[in-house]
């Protein structure tokens, strides 16, 4: 199995506060990794210097064999990682559809100067990236919202427009940030069923930020534990469940027993 | 030469800090730039010349009127567009552009209500002083004292008041400030009150150094570029790039030519955004994405 | 055509070309500038130098100098884009008032603020004609194209356009390259129209007019731009006895516009007869519903 994703000794700081420090991680392909941890663990901020953008002090990112640190949000995106936000940041002012199609613009291999003349290069492309947005909508269940604004979207049919966006990109690495926010346990149980099905279909490996521990501990291969920057526990989800220091960053000392 | 150039050069400086100082305080709150402020300035300038003129107040009263109805003015904005906007959550971009628009429309209806032509604040006596090897007309002193007393009492009531402290809770950060209980509203307006009357006081005492006419507000450019300079959003670094401003635009009428003071200005603009775009006073912030 | 028609024609001409380049900025990628009335200054002066004092003709004079102005604003955005949006508006105000600033100091080449005198007329109506279509389909087709869609993402959340790939500072850069040389290309046939200009025509009054007329005919749409320019050149030509009023109007419909209906005439949408022709069955057909409009555009 081939290592897709290597962090080494990855270190951010705010002013004096350690958002993140000496954080490493090794992730297989086909693995889902969760990141869990208090707020302010330092959680999104590793996926904002996976992405590239913050600049990390200190360490190293490895994609696909690829040094990635420092470099550019759109390269690090173009190279295949794919990522949702934890507030929402679609297109408001655009269709469903419209946010997919922009998203796949990178399928695209006309210059500008087909593109004024039309050329039949043009109109296929264009047509097959349509097709593409059409079939990821229906992937994430919202084929008939296309034509839909996205800001008008309800929020948890937002949250699935944004990984459709995402997968757009033809990721091989899809970061995920808290994806059940706001649903209730229903909704979070289909939502597992619905990452793992887009991870096999589409040959992804993730790494998710998620609160909702029933989400971690049915979709996790493996999850790390993160308070104040530090990484405090890693382990199969059922391991990490137990471990003191965990529920004592979760509870406070005086439920751990 | 040099001293006396630099005399004036901070009495025009202190001018354009009483502007200044308002383009920073309103940019510290809502993160825009408030274009129509020097038509604050011109509005303030024209009540007090035609009460002079036409309802023959006397000069002190006239001025009195004129800051009032600048700060009115510069409330009514707020009032009207600027809060609609945010509560429409547009984008600030629609801000700066409805500030644009106020800045057209009272330039504009300036000229049609009063005419293109030039007014002259009258009965102003000029008497010299003379210190040491200085001479100061009465009219700079004036203005020298007055901006200085206002911005001290300005920086005194932002730093070491509960309004003060009110203000830059909002600026720090509105949200979380309308959770613990501020009315941010009452204080975005009270802020826009308060740097529409320094702007009116700015634009009478520009008023009474030159003359007043419809797009005397244009000045206000120099005392924005000022804000930039110290730092958008800084108060005390407004002060200082006003300071700066006006010494440099004195030195260079004086030593090189009047026609390149304002390419200095915006050269000095340029370069500033260059190098160190969040001004002398800024401080450079990551924003947490 | 009589002289006043081709007159004003061509001033209308002029107009959408240059409020075409500020829509392409502001309307699709939302950028604001206060430097554009600066680009058209470069473009004037440019053209009106080369056909003058080197006796080049006029197709490559407009070429030149409208590329030069693309240039300029290359330069500008590469040191300036990467500052936040106040700064940038800064930054390009700086620019638009130092070129008018420069150009009426260096007097022995462009006649000061005196101004820049016998310029012959090469612009007429065919050349305004030509130029509009052309910078309208490339407007159209830009757009409409991948690039368009760029502009548009960076416009509506610049994070999660670069988290889906795309270069934002390059997008910005293309914007405000097409929208300068767009500006250009319009003072040179401005110059070659009027036979002399000023530096004080390209004030700071003419950048904020540019922006105006796109905001009133609605950010977002390239036929809004074009009516709203409509709209703005013809309106104090067909009301004369406005004409003194024209500037204070434009400044209060603005501010309406931006504060109650911030997309203008056609905002985010373009000019379409079928849209029209079925606007106008429902309402006739049946009852007459105020602000159907609106619905229409939120469902």
């Amino acid at each position: 199995m081939n290592e897709i994703l290597k962090i080494e000794k990855l270190s951010k700081y705010f002013g004096g506060v350690k958002a993140v420090h000496n954080f490493n991680l090794s992730l297989q392909e086909g693995k889902i990794h969760g990141l869990i941890g208090p707020n302010g663990a330092g959680k999104t901020t590793i996926f904002n210097l996976i992405t590239g953008i913050y600049k990390p002090m200190d360490g190293n990112i490895i994609f696909c064999n690829q040094d990635i640190t420092g470099k550019k949000p759109y390269s690090i995106a173009r190279l295949g990682i794919g990522r949702t936000f934890q507030n929402i940041k679609l297109f408001a002012n655009l269709t469903a559809l419209q946010n997919v199609i922009i998203a796949g613009n990178q399928d695209i291999t006309y210059n500008l100067l087909e593109s004024f003349l039309r050329t039949v290069k043009f109109r296929k492309e264009e047509k097959s990236l349509r097709e593409k947005a059409m079939m990821l909508l229906e992937t994430v269940g919202l084929a008939d919202m296309a034509d839909k604004m996205a800001s008008n979207l309800p929020y948890g049919h937002q949250r699935k427009l944004e990984i459709a966006r995402a997968l757009a990109l033809n990721p091989r690495l899809l970061l995920l940030d808290e994806p059940a926010a706001g649903m209730n346990t229903e909704e979070s149980k289909e939502l597992v069923t619905f990452i793992y099905d887009i991870k096999e279909r589409f040959n992804l490996t993730i790494l998710i930020i998620e609160h909702h521990m029933d989400v971690i501990s049915n979709l996790c291969d493996e999850c790390t534990v993160l308070n104040f920057g530090e990484t405090i526990c890693r382990g199969c989800p059922s391991t990490v469940k137990r471990d003191r220091l965990v529920i004592e960053a979760y509870l406070g000392e005086e439920y751990v027993c | 030469m040099f001293i006396q150039q630099l005399a004036n050069g901070i009495s025009v400086g202190g001018i354009y800090a009483l502007m200044a100082t308002g383009y920073a305080l309103i940019y510290s709150l809502l993160g825009f730039s408030n274009w129509a402020h020097g038509e604050v300035a011109m509005i303030g300038a024209y009540i007090a010349i035609i009460s002079v003129l036409n309802a023959k107040f006397p000069l002190p009263i006239a001025i009195i009127i004129g800051i009032i109805i600048a700060g009115v003015f510069s409330f009514i904005n707020e009032k009207i567009a600027y809060k609609r906007i945010r509560d429409n959550k547009s984008p600030t971009m629609f801000l700066m552009i409805a500030a644009m628009g106020l800045s057209t429309t009272y330039q504009n209806a300036a000229t049609n209500i009063f005419g293109a032509k030039f007014k002259i604040f009258p009965g102003l006596f000029a008497v010299a002083f003379h210190i040491g090897k200085i001479t100061i007309g009465s009219l700079d002193l004036i203005s020298l004292i007055v901006s200085l007393v206002s911005l001290v009492v300005l920086d005194i009531t932002i730093n070491h008041t509960k309004v003060g402290l009110g203000i830059r809770s909002v600026a720090s950060n509105s949200y979380t400030a309308s959770l613990m209980g501020i009315n941010v509203d009452r204080y975005i307006s009270l802020v826009f009150l308060v740097a529409g009357m320094y702007a009116g006081c700015a634009g009478i005492l520009l008023g009474m150094k030159y003359t007043v006419y419809p797009t005397m507000g244009n000045v206000a450019l120099k005392a924005f570029i000022s804000s930039v300079l110290g730092g958008l959003g800084s108060v005390r670094g407004a002060i200082i790039g006003a300071l700066v401003i006006g010494i440099m635009e004195t030195m260079v009428t004086a030593y090189l030519s009047s026609g390149l003071r304002d390419l200095f200005t915006f050269m000095l603009l340029v370069i500033i955004l260059l190098v160190k775009p969040s001004g002398l006073m800024g401080v450079h912030v990551e924003e947490k994405a | 055509m009589s002289s006043y028609v081709e007159g004003v024609a061509i001033l209308l001409g002029l107009n959408i070309i240059a409020v075409l380049g500020v829509s392409i900025l502001t309307g699709f990628t939302r950028l604001f500038s206060f430097g554009n009335a600066g680009f058209m200054a470069i473009g004037a002066y440019g053209s009106a130098i080369l056909t003058t004092k080197y006796g080049i003709p006029f197709i490559p004079a407009i070429i030149i100098s409208a590329a030069f102005s693309g240039l300029i604003a290359y330069l500008i955005g590469a040191l300036t884009l990467k500052l936040r949006g106040d700064y940038f508006l800064i930054a390009t105000l700086g620019f638009g008032e130092s070129v008018r600033v420069l150009f009426a100091y260096i007097e022995p080449i462009t006649g000061g603020a005196r101004g820049f005198t016998a310029i012959p007329k090469y612009t007429n109506f065919y050349i305004t004609a030509i130029s509009v279509v052309i910078a309208f389909i490339f407007a159209w087709n830009l757009v409409h194209s991948k690039t368009g869609r760029d502009l548009i993402a960076v416009r509506e959340q610049e994070a999660a356009a670069e988290a889906v790939g795309i270069n934002t500072f390059a997008s910005k850069q293309l914007a405000f390259v097409i929208s300068a040389v767009y500006a250009g290309w319009a003072g040179a046939l401005y110059s070659h129209n009027l036979t002399f200009i000023t530096p004080e025509m390209f004030n700071l009054a003419k950048s904020a007019e540019l922006t105006i007329t796109t905001v009133i005919g609605g950010l977002g749409s390239l036929t809004g731009s074009v009516l709203g320019t409509l709209l703005v050149t013809l309106l104090p030509e067909l009301f004369r006895s406005l004409a003194s009023y024209r500037m204070l109007i434009y400044g209060i419909a603005v501010v309406a516009v931006i504060v109650l209906k911030p997309d203008g005439l056609y905002g985010y949408r373009e000019f379409s007869i079928n849209r029209i022709i079925s606007y106008l069955k429902k309402v006739f057909v049946k009852a007459p519903k105020k602000g159907a409009d609106i619905v229409e555009r939120n469902t």
